[in-house]
């Protein structure tokens, strides 16, 4: 990812408006009304709630890269989640909210949502409750799927954030004949799917990123709990597929990697 | 009342009932009529006659006074007389049953009840003995399963475990046929524990004209005992199960006194539960909760510690035998759409090895995906379109799959896979299940526990309501929905559960269903069914509305090691697959008897599609504990499809393995297994008190009298006045009644004092 190059005006108001409100932090069930929902920080209608939210987790972290505001998570976002969607509404029989919905990890509101997508993990500075958040949420059930980070360095950075998550748990790679991989779609390869801008001039790696990884973690009972896509960037596949320029192979792969995820998580 | 009655007629009561009522004047019934004409026309002249200062109103009353004496002195001139069949001494025979079971050394009378026997029937100085011995050859008889001749009542030991009456009176009515039978005695304190109605052998002895005479013993109530007096357990269960069982304690002289109720498994202590006692001769349920933990026949003893003073301490316990089978039943769980429920009722369930929960999810149209499957071609086709492929699975789940997915036969089949097959069915809440998912009116319908309506709600905007569970007063005590350690302590959690939701307006349930869990919420117009179910044919049918079960798992509210998830959906799914039957099953008519005891072994056959099959050579080896091994054939019943009978009888003590196995042509039908416990029961302890119902029953159905020990001394007269055996016609002559006399005398003095008090003397 990296660029907006071709950022629509909607996109553009969308992304300020939800970067500046306040992230998480909903109120207690008891007063949140029946008829509406609230999605970072806004309250929406949804009178009838759906059964699949496909949800961003809202972290600490990002640094001067991406303004100083600490906003990484945002990245291909909201365009990415909701052209994912739209695949996913129309590859699975799914009762799936077709928005961007993004919640923080410290807050208890998450724990409604038991799937939870993640990006730039390697811009993450988790505070403590964040790290208790997710913790939890994983242990009760939750799954997590990371994305979009790259290299030995943001390796590390996310290694060690995901460590104070889990010190008891180790990063292992998932093989390829792991039901993961065969839930939806056969997944044969772990293709390195580029950015959006590298794509266009041929070239899938970044930083020093040049094979792909799908690593997991599972608990002591054998459960995945987080999916880990290292030197590759599935979020942009998704955010440009309707890009001519943007290769199929790759947009097609992100979402059968994508859609296998789901369907993973909802059944294991 | 009776003395008094003796005193006044002359008689006892019972006399007059055996005999029937005869006028023998010595001289002409028309003369005597004729004069009484001739005094009663004179009386009433001479009274009409009468002047003086008598009004016309006392010489009615006088005159009616008079006529009144005159008819008590004609009564008698017409010498009244009850005529009595009559025995002839010696020459009938009288057979004597004596109680031999257990039950008869209770000592709640004056002494043992065995201890009367010795007294009066034992020994040949006792009056009641020798006036029946002068009157009756005497054949004494000892029961308890059935009657034995014994030469006198000093040989009955008082060691049977049981009392069959009806039985017991039909073996010494043949003993004795063919000889003159005056009636029979039987001495006993009115237990029968048979199970057996006594009506066929009553009208027997009815038809023979034997009358039996019954000598109850013992107390109506004891004054100090408690008793278990029954256990429902089931006869099978899965291993690990959190079994529930239900008791039922009855108690005399211990009320509001607090008790513990044990549950033991080969001497461990597995259960617990602490009672208060109920009112004096009041039965309480109590329902105890343990756990199994060891496969097998497994003997559990329900035990209350013997209370001071207590009477009759056997029957502080009961055993049950519950076959704990450690094999991993399989539901099929067909979900019609990503949703979470799948993955949290597979996690709720995946420690439990006794439970396999085979999932087949449409992901996409006509994309499935297979989990938990045994081999690559399980489910390959989609939802089972064959009976044998369906019925394999115990139990299934229908998740949030529209009707319309479904062909007729597959519905069709769904429906006899509860109401044929035996299975359990749950089905789940959510946007396409029950009315919402079109299944009104299908077959499916008929079978679920609620009742469905017109769907709520559109596509584009379905019905939803959150809503607050709550158990019912049967949930809280329902093995399935028990969710904690203790009835309190799972009704407390309840409270405490976030709130679920729902896409399906329940209105009712139906006629004989029980709700389990109801739900309420501001979008509810009122109160519905969360959790409910019912028996549907030879299976069973559950409906759990809610489409977020999972909330309970994964709610922030829900602590980490908070098992209520985990454990509500293991105890609903093993309860789906408890009871579903094989294809064949064996069942035993009882599972505990006492060595000699014949048990009658039943088995239920089907193919494998569970259509009753009528041809098949069936036959039970039953391996005694001695390691014994015996064939037993079991026939056709002929009066319903697919059941088989054979008998055998345990000799020994111990458990007995009954392996029952068959053809249908050349096709091997797969084995069942039963167990049978051959051990000395204390079934006599068990409602040890006097039936004196029972015993006044039979007397009246056949003729004779009951009796207690105060007055059985009638009991050698009234015999003899039966017409049964050789038999004379004896007059008894009633005109010299005192009654008689004392109405004449009351009469005259009635005038007197009349005539007195109107100054007419």
């Amino acid at each position: 990812m990296r660029s907006f190059p071709r950022l629509s005006p909607f996109a553009t108001l969308t992304f300020v408006l939800l970067a500046t409100a306040a992230p998480g932090h909903l109120e207690p069930e008891a007063e949140r009304p029946a008829s509406s929902r609230r999605v970072f920080g806004i309250q929406v209608p949804d009178v009838v709630p759906h059964e699949f939210y496909y949800t961003r987790g809202i972290y600490t972290g990002g640094g001067r890269r991406w303004g100083g505001y600490g906003r990484s998570w945002t990245i291909d976002y909201p365009k990415s989640d909701r052209q994912f969607l739209l695949g996913v509404k129309r590859l699975l029989d799914i009762d799936a909210y077709g928005m961007e919905h993004a919640v923080a990890l410290d807050d208890p509101e998450l724990n409604r949502f038991p799937f939870l997508y993640m990006v730039e993990v390697g811009q993450t500075a988790m505070t403590e409750s964040e790290i208790a958040g997710l913790r939890r949420y994983l242990q009760a059930g939750g799954f997590l799927v990371v994305d979009d980070f790259w290299g030995s360095y943001e390796w590390e950075v996310w290694e060690s954030q995901i460590t104070r998550v889990f010190p008891e748990y180790h990063i292992v790679d998932i093989p390829i004949d792991h039901p993961l991989m065969n839930t939806v779609y056969p997944i044969k390869e772990i293709l390195q799917v580029p950015n959006v801008g590298n794509a266009h001039r041929g070239v899938t790696s970044e930083q020093d990123g040049y094979v792909p990884h799908c690593r997991g973690i599972f608990d002591d009972q054998g459960r995945l709990l987080v999916v880990i896509n290292w030197n590759t960037d599935l979020g942009d596949a998704w955010e440009w597929a309707e890009d001519p320029y943007y290769p199929l192979k790759y947009s097609t792969f992100a979402w059968e990697m994508g859609i296998n995820f789901i369907v993973y998580s909802m059944s294991h | 009342m009776e003395s008094i009655f003796a005193f006044l007629f002359k008689y006892r009561p019972f006399v007059f009932e055996k005999g029937h009522f005869a006028l023998s004047a010595p001289w002409s019934m028309i003369g005597i009529v004729a004069f009484g004409v001739v005094v009663l026309g004179a009386l009433s002249f001479s009274y009409t006659r009468v002047r003086g200062k008598s009004r016309w109103q006392d010489r009615v009353i006088l005159g009616s006074i008079r006529a009144a004496a005159l008819a008590v002195i004609l009564f008698c001139l017409f010498r009244p007389k009850l005529m009595l069949s009559t025995v002839v001494p010696q020459r009938n025979f009288l057979g004597i049953l004596i109680d031999d079971s257990q039950s008869m050394q209770i000592a709640d009378q004056d002494g043992a009840r065995s201890a009367f026997v010795a007294r009066t029937l034992g020994s040949p100085d006792s009056a009641l003995f020798k006036a029946l011995a002068e009157r009756f050859q005497l054949r004494f008889f000892r029961f308890s399963s059935t009657a034995d001749r014994v030469a006198d009542a000093t040989q009955v030991r008082y060691t049977g475990r049981e009392s069959r009456l009806g039985h017991s009176l039909e073996a010494a009515r043949t003993e004795l046929a063919g000889l003159p039978v005056s009636g029979l005695v039987v001495v006993s304190d009115g237990a029968d524990n048979s199970g057996v109605g006594l009506t066929e052998s009553l009208l027997a002895l009815k038809g023979a004209g034997v009358p039996v005479f019954t000598v109850g013993l013992g107390r109506e109530r004891f004054e100090k005992d408690i008793e278990i007096s029954r256990v429902d357990a089931p006869r099978s269960v899965l291993l690990g199960t959190s079994l529930v069982v239900d008791l039922l304690v009855r108690q005399n002289g211990y009320r509001g006194s607090k008790i513990t109720v044990f549950v033991e498994d080969a001497g461990r202590i597995v259960g617990s539960r602490e009672v208060e006692l109920p009112p004096d001769g009041q039965a309480a349920p109590v329902r105890v909760h343990f756990t199994v933990t060891e496969a097998g026949p497994r003997v559990f003893r329900f035990r209350i510690a013997p209370q001071a003073g207590e009477l009759v301490t056997p029957n502080n316990q009961q055993d049950a035998l519950i076959l704990v089978n450690d094999r991993r039943d399989r539901v099929l769980y067909f979900e019609g759409e990503p949703r979470w429920e799948v993955k949290f009722i597979r996690r709720a369930v995946d420690a439990d090895k006794n439970l396999q929960v085979v999932v087949l999810q449409r992901t996409a149209q006509d994309k499935f995906l297979r989990l938990s499957v045994d081999s690559a071609n399980e489910l390959i086709g989609g939802f089972p379109k064959t009976r044998e492929e369906l019925f394999r699975y115990r139990g299934l789940i229908l998740g949030s799959v529209e009707a319309g997915f479904f062909t007729p036969d597959q519905l069709r089949m769904i429906a006899d896979f509860v109401s044929q097959r035996g299975g359990g069915l749950l089905a789940l809440g959510g946007r396409r299940s029950f009315s919402e998912g079109g299944y009104t009116g299908t077959s499916v319908a008929d079978v679920l526990p609620v009742a469905l309506g017109p769907r709520a709600g559109s596509d584009s905007m379905p019905f939803f309501a959150e809503m607050k569970v709550e158990p019912t007063p049967a949930g809280l005590s329902s093995p399935i929905t028990q969710i904690g350690p203790t009835e309190e302590a799972s009704a407390q959690r309840w409270k405490t559960l976030p709130e679920l939701s729902t896409f399906n307006p329940i209105g009712t349930v139906k006629p004989g269903a029980t709700t389990l869990l109801t739900g309420s919420g501001r979008d509810l117009r009122s109160r519905q069914a969360v959790l409910a179910y019912q028996r549907y044919g030879r299976g069973k049918s559950a409906a759990f509305t809610v489409q977020d079960s999972w909330l309970w798992q994964m709610h922030a509210s829900i602590p980490l090691e908070d098992q209520t998830h985990e454990t509500l959906w293991r105890q609903l799914l093993r309860w789906i697959v408890s009871d579903v039957p094989f294809e064949v099953t064996v069942t035993a008519s009882r599972d505990r008897v006492s060595p000699g005891d014949p048990v009658t072994l039943t088995a239920e056959v089907d193919d494998d599609r569970y259509f009753r099959i009528n041809n098949a050579v069936v036959t039970a080896q039953v391996v005694a504990p001695t390691g014994e091994k015996q064939t037993i054939p079991l026939d056709w019943t002929v009066s319903r499809d697919g059941e088989y009978r054979g008998t055998f009888t345990p000799k020994a003590e111990g458990l007995y393995a009954i392996t029952v196995s068959g053809n249908q042509g050349s096709r091997a039908l797969p084995p069942a297994t039963a167990y049978v416990q051959a051990t000395p029961l204390s079934t006599e302890y068990f409602d040890a008190e006097m039936h004196a119902p029972l015993l006044k029953r039979i007397a009246e159905e056949t003729g004779g009298r009951f009796y207690t020990p105060a007055t059985v001394s009638t009991l050698p007269e009234d015999v003899s006045y039966t017409q049964s055996g050789a038999a004379v016609v004896e007059e008894k002559d009633l005109w010299d009644m005192p009654i008689l006399f004392l109405l004449l005398v009351g009469l005259v003095s009635a005038e007197w004092g009349y005539r007195r008090k109107r100054g007419l003397a």
